[in-house]
C-alpha cells in the first residue's frame, strides 16, 4: 500500500507544479518559469525546515510567497514580450535560478553530517516527514490536501468575474485591452499566483525526495510543467490532475518494465494523445459530460 | 481403529507433502534496481546480467540455506529508475511493498542520495518513519553515502584511498611529473565529487602543482574550448573525472588538439568496456585504479558468467557479483524465513546481519567493512594497453 500512496505523494506535487502553469497558461501566456519558481520553493522550505527547524507548513507557506514575489518581479519584463520570446526569457530565468543554486554553499553541522545546499552536490537530509514520524499515507493526505486547496481555488477563480478577465486576455487580448482591462496587471497577477503555486508543490517536492539538486529544476522540468496543462486541456483544473495521473502514473510507472523502449513511446503517445484529442484529455466536451453526469445543467 | 490409522497415515503424507512444496516454492528474491534506459544505461544492464549470473551459480550450487535448513533458490528482479530520484523511490517504494527481502542498486549517486534519505536514518527509532527495507549499493560511488542510513550499505570501492595511492604510485614511476590539470564532468554527482573533493586534493597532497581545470557536462559533445583550456595548462598529468562518454569526446578532441602529457589519469567508472568501445586508441596508456580485473581464477569465472549472459564485469557490476556472494552468506548465517509472514523480520535479519559483518571475501581479495555501511576493497592499477585493460600495478603485490 506504501507504493500508492508513494505514487499519490508523486501525482500530487506534480499537478501542483502543472497548476502553477494552468493559471499563467489561461492569459495565453506560455511560461517556462515554473521549475525556477519551483527550485526557489524547494530550497527555501528545505532551509527553513532543516537549517533553522521550522513546521513545514509556515516554511511551505513562506516559500510559496518568495516564490510568488520572484514571479511578480520577474513577470513585469517578461510579459512585455509575447510568444516564442516570452517562452526564451522564462527558460533563461528558469536556467538562471537553476545555475544559482547549482553555485550556492551553506552548511551547517547537524550530528556528524553537515547539511545545507552544497552547490552542485545539492541539498541532502530534508528528512522531515519521517523524522517527524509521518506516516506515507500522512503525507499523501497532507499533499493533496494541499492539491485539492489549490484545485478549489482555481476552479473558484475559474468561475469568478476574474477568471473571465484571465480568459478574455488569453482569447484575445486587444479585445481584452479595448473593454479597458489592464493586461500587464492581469498578466503578472496570473505570473504571481503560479509562482506561489509552484512554491508550494517544489517545498513538497523537496521533503518528498529529501534530497534535492540543481539538475532536478532544468528544462525538462519547465517542459513537465507546461505539458500537464496542455495535455490535460484548459477547461478545467481536472485536465491537469488527468494528465499528470496519465504521464506519471501510466507512462512512467506502468510502461517502467520497456526499458528504453518507455522513453520512445513516451513521446509518441504524447503525440498521439494530442491529435486524438486536440483541445486536451480533458477537453469542454468531457466537461460538459461530467456535469451532466452529476445533474448539472450545461450553461 | 484401521480407518483413522489410513486417515492419520493420509493427513502425514499430505502434510509433509504439503511442507515440501512449501519448501520449493520459497524463493529468496533479491530486487535489483538501476539505470537501464538514457545515457548511463550500460551500467544498468551490466549489473543486472552480473546479479543474474551470481544468482545462477549460487542456485547450480543448492541455492540458500533458509532457518529450517531448506534450501531455496535466489530471484533476481530487476526495475530501471532511469538514474531519475523521484523514479528511483517509486521503484524502492514498490519493492518495499513487495516481498523482496533486499534491494540491489542504484546506479547514480543522484538516485541514491535520496533513496538514502527515505529510508529510516537509525535501524529500530521508532520515531522515524523512513523505510525499513536493506539496501546494497554497487554502483553509486560518490563518497560517504552510506551513512545516511543504517539500512543503506555499499560495496563501491573508496575513492580517496585509491587516488591517494595512485598519486603517490605516480610520483615514484614519474619523478619528472611536476604539475596536474583536471577535466571534469560537471554536473554528475560522482565525478564532480571525485575531482573536487578527491583527485584534486590527493594530487596536491602528494606535492602536484594543480593548474587548474576544465568543466563540461554529461550530455555534452563539444569539447574544444575545454581542451584548448588544457592544452594551454600545459600540465605534466591530464586528469580526468569522467564517465566513458564525455571521456571519449575529451579523449578525441585532445588527440585533434595534439594535447601534449605524460600521464594520463581516468574515472574509476572509465575502466570499461565503453571506454575502450568508445575510443580505445585514444585512450591509450589511460592508468586508472579499479577494484575488479580479472586477475584470478574466481575473478575471471565471474567475468566469464556475466558475458554469457550479455553483461561485461567491471569495477561496479563486479561489486554486484560480490554482494550476491555477501547476501547468501549473511542470508545462511541469519537464518531467515523467506516466507509471506516473515518479510519484515527477514529484512531486519539481514540488515543486521550486514551491519555486523567486519570482513567479507571479494574477487580480489579480502573487503574491509566499516562501521558506517562502506567497503574498504582491495584495487589494482589498470591501464588501456592496445584495446584491453590490463593490470600496470598491483599496489598490494
Amino acid at each position: 500500500m506504501d507504493f500508492y500512496y508513494g505514487m499519490a505523494q508523486l501525482i500530487g506535487v506534480h499537478t501542483l507544479l502543472g497548476l502553477s502553469a494552468y493559471v499563467v497558461l489561461l492569459t495565453g501566456q506560455v511560461s517556462m518559469a515554473q521549475a525556477g519558481f519551483f527550485a526557489i520553493g524547494a530550497y527555501l522550505a528545505g532551509m527553513l525546515t532543516v537549517l533553522a527547524g521550522w513546521h513545514i507548513v509556515p516554511a511551505m507557506l513562506l516559500a510559496a510567497v518568495a516564490s510568488a514575489f520572484v514571479a511578480t518581479v520577474v513577470g513585469f519584463p517578461a510579459l512585455r514580450v509575447k510568444g516564442l520570446m516570452l517562452v526564451v526569457a522564462t527558460l533563461a530565468f528558469g536556467e538562471a535560478v537553476r545555475i544559482f543554486w547549482f553555485n550556492f554553499d551553506y552548511q551547517i553541522a547537524k550530528g556528524n553530517i553537515q547539511v545545507g545546499p552544497l552547490g552542485g552536490e545539492g541539498f541532502k537530509q530534508i528528512r522531515y516527514f519521517p523524522e517527524n514520524g509521518w506516516s506515507t499515507a500522512d503525507v499523501a493526505l497532507f499533499i493533496w490536501a494541499w492539491v485539492i486547496a489549490a484545485m478549489v481555488a482555481l476552479w473558484w477563480l475559474d468561475r469568478s468575474r476574474v477568471g473571465s478577465v484571465l480568459r478574455a486576455v488569453g482569447e484575445d487580448e486587444l479585445a481584452a485591452q479595448s473593454v479597458g482591462i489592464n493586461l500587464t496587471a492581469v498578466k503578472v497577477s496570473a505570473m504571481t499566483i503560479g509562482g506561489f503555486i509552484a512554491g508550494l508543490g517544489g517545498a513538497i517536492y523537496a521533503h518528498y525526495t529529501t534530497h534535492i539538486e540543481h539538475l532536478n529544476f532544468g528544462v525538462i522540468l519547465a517542459t513537465f510543467a507546461i505539458a500537464y496543462p496542455i495535455l490535460g486541456g484548459l477547461s478545467s483544473v481536472i485536465g491537469v490532475l488527468i494528465a499528470v495521473i496519465f504521464i506519471q502514473g501510466f507512462l512512467v510507472e506502468v510502461l517502467r518494465f520497456m526499458g528504453d523502449w518507455r522513453n520512445l513511446l513516451f513521446g509518441a503517445l504524447i503525440v498521439l494523445a494530442m491529435n486524438v484529442r486536440p483541445d486536451g484529455l480533458f477537453d469542454a466536451r468531457a466537461m460538459r459530460t461530467l456535469r451532466r453526469l452529476f445533474g448539472a445543467r450545461d450553461a | 481403529m484401521k480407518r483413522l490409522l489410513t486417515i492419520a497415515a493420509a493427513l502425514g503424507v499430505a502434510m509433509s507433502v504439503g511442507t515440501a512444496a512449501d519448501a520449493a516454492d520459497r524463493t529468496v528474491k533479491i530486487a535489483g534496481f538501476g539505470a537501464m534506459s538514457g545515457v548511463v544505461r550500460s551500467f544498468g544492464i551490466n549489473t543486472q546480467a552480473v546479479m543474474q549470473a551470481a544468482a545462477k551459480a549460487i542456485n547450480e550450487a543448492g541455492g540458500v540455506k533458509l532457518a529450517d535448513g531448506s534450501m531455496a533458490p535466489m530471484e533476481v528482479t530487476f526495475d530501471d529508475d532511469r538514474c531519475n530520484a523521484e523514479e528511483g523511490i517509486s521503484v524502492v517504494r514498490r519493492l518495499a511493498s513487495g516481498d523482496a527481502v533486499v534491494g540491489v542498486g542504484p546506479t547514480c549517486s543522484n538516485v541514491a542520495e535520496p533513496l538514502f534519505g527515505i529510508l529510516q536514518a537509525k535501524a529500530g527509532d521508532e520515531g522515524d518513519s523512513g523505510l525499513q527495507f536493506p539496501i546494497f549499493t554497487d554502483t553509486a560511488i560518490k563518497g560517504g553515502l552510506a551513512k545516511i542510513s543504517e539500512w543503506a550499505f555499499r560495496n563501491v570501492p573508496n575513492e580517496s584511498q585509491m587516488y591517494k595511492s595512485l598519486f603517490e604510485w605516480l610520483a615514484s614511476q614519474h619523478p619528472d611529473a611536476k604539475s596536474v590539470y583536471g577535466g571534469v564532468e560537471e554536473d554528475f554527482a560522482h565525478s564532480r565529487f571525485t575531482w573536487y573533493k578527491v583527485m584534486k586534493t590527493r594530487s596536491a597532497d602528494v606535492g602536484y602543482e594543480v593548474k587548474g581545470e576544465s568543466k563540461w557536462l554529461l550530455n555534452d559533445t563539444n569539447f574544444t574550448t575545454q581542451v584548448r583550456e588544457m592544452k594551454r595548462a600545459g600540465a605534466d598529468i591530464i586528469a580526468i573525472s569522467a564517465h566513458p562518454f564525455t571521456t571519449c569526446g575529451v579523449l578525441k578532441e585532445m588527440a585533434r588538439q595534439r594535447v601534449k602529457y605524460k600521464v594520463l589519469v581516468g574515472l574509476t567508472s572509465s575502466s570499461s568496456l565503453e571506454t575502450l568501445n568508445g575510443c580505445a586508441k585514444q585512450a591509450e596508456g589511460i592508468i586508472i585504479p579499479t577494484s575488479f580485473a580479472p586477475v584470478n581464477p574466481e575473478a575471471v569465472a565471474a567475468a566469464d558468467a556475466a558475458a554469457a549472459l550479455g553483461g561485461s564485469a567491471d569495477l561496479h557490476s563486479a561489486a554486484a557479483w560480490e554482494i550476491m556472494m555477501i547476501l547468501k552468506d549473511v542470508i545462511e548465517a541469519a537464518g531467515i524465513q523467506a516466507t509471506a509472514d516473515s518479510v519484515q523480520a527477514d529484512r531486519m535479519a539481514i540488515r543486521d546481519g550486514l551491519a555486523n559483518l567486519k570482513t567479507t571475501k571479494g574477487l580480489l581479495g579480502e573487503i574491509q567493512r566499516t562501521d558506517e555501511g562502506e567497503a574498504v576493497k582491495p584495487y589494482v592499477y589498470v591501464h588501456a594497453d592496445d584495446g584491453s585493460w590490463a593490470v600496470l600495478h598491483d599496489p598490494n603485490a
